[in-house]
């Protein structure tokens, strides 16, 4: 113990020595370093718990913003696959669409050309049809005007050629051959 | 007043007479009186015909001959005996008309027939028998 009072007092001779070498009153350091405890104090019992609880406040929404984000962009991700996924199903029905639609088409395509083909046909038998109703009446035409021709030939060459004469002879032969 | 005389009764009473051998101008005259006094002028055509029927009735026929040209006695006598042998007749009054439009050949008109044997009527059936329709 003495030895201890004595460093002590040494100890605190010498600080004394020191402080004041260094210019500072230790009293003042005390009153300096309790008003300091005393804030810290003050600050760990008034400020610190607020400010923790909104910085913890604060990691708390962020931490639900980067959850929200994490959500989101794994929904975007979902909504991706399922936005991939319709767009492969409409591609996939836009081309059943398609092959139906151009084997719809190419069956109308060669409707039309069959009923074409039949209308055609159709044309061309009339057309044949009446050609040969336009031939044979331009025969019978043909064939009634050579009659009347012939006639009227025959009764011009008769009336020149016939004398009374002959008409006697023609009448007599006409009523031999009637009896 | 009297009815009125049908056309069959006048025309028997001149036929009857013709055949009797009645005086045919005074048998005319009292025709022609009678058709202007009732005013029946119209139906002398008929009349004609008629007598013509019922002298034919009687072997008396009235035949009328259409030709090109005036027959000769040859082709008339040759046509009373046809028209005797056709109709039996016992005697033919035939009446020659020239209608150059036959051409040829001879149309006999008898009282309800007629024998068309003209060369414009051949003509005629050779263009309509023969024509297409």
């Amino acid at each position: 113990m003495t030895f201890l009072s004595q460093f002590a007092s040494e100890t605190t001779a010498a600080n004394q020595d020191l402080f004041q070498a260094l210019g500072i009153d230790w009293r003042l350091l005390i009153l300096q370093i309790i008003a300091f405890l005393v804030l810290v104090a003050l600050l760990g019992k008034f400020v610190y718990p607020w400010l923790m609880k909104s910085v913890d406040e604060r990691q708390s929404n962020i931490e639900a913003a980067a959850k929200a984000t994490a959500a989101a962009q794994k929904a975007a991700e979902e909504n991706n696959e399922a936005v991939a996924a319709l767009l492969a199903e409409a591609r996939k029905e836009a081309s059943a669409i398609i092959s139906t639609a151009k084997l719809e088409a190419t069956e109308m395509v060669s409707a039309s050309e069959k009923k074409a083909q039949k209308i055609s046909e159709r044309i061309v038998a009339d057309a044949h049809e009446q050609i040969d109703k336009d031939i044979s009446n331009a025969r019978k035409v043909l064939y009634n005007d050579t009659l009347e021709l012939v006639a009227l030939a025959t009764e011009k060459v008769i009336a020149k050629k016939l004398d009374k004469k002959a008409d006697s002879e023609l009448i007599e032969s006409v009523v031999k051959a009637a009896k | 007043m009297p009815g009125r005389i049908s056309r069959r009764i006048i025309a028997n009473y001149i036929a009857n007479g013709l055949v009797e051998g009645k005086n045919k101008k005074e048998l005319v005259q009292q025709l022609a009186g009678f058709l202007i006094d009732t005013r029946r002028t119209k139906e002398l055509d008929l009349i004609v015909r008629d007598v013509e029927f019922k002298l034919a009735e009687h072997g008396v026929i009235q035949a009328t001959i259409v030709s090109a040209f005036d027959l000769t006695t040859e082709t008339t006598k040759a046509l009373e005996a046809f028209i005797k042998d056709k109709t039996k007749a016992s005697k033919v009054s035939l009446t020659n008309t020239i209608d150059p439009t036959v051409i040829g050949g001879v149309k006999i008109q008898l009282p309800g027939r007629e024998i068309d044997q003209t060369v414009a009527r051949q003509l005629t059936v050779l263009k309509t028998r023969f024509k297409k329709a």
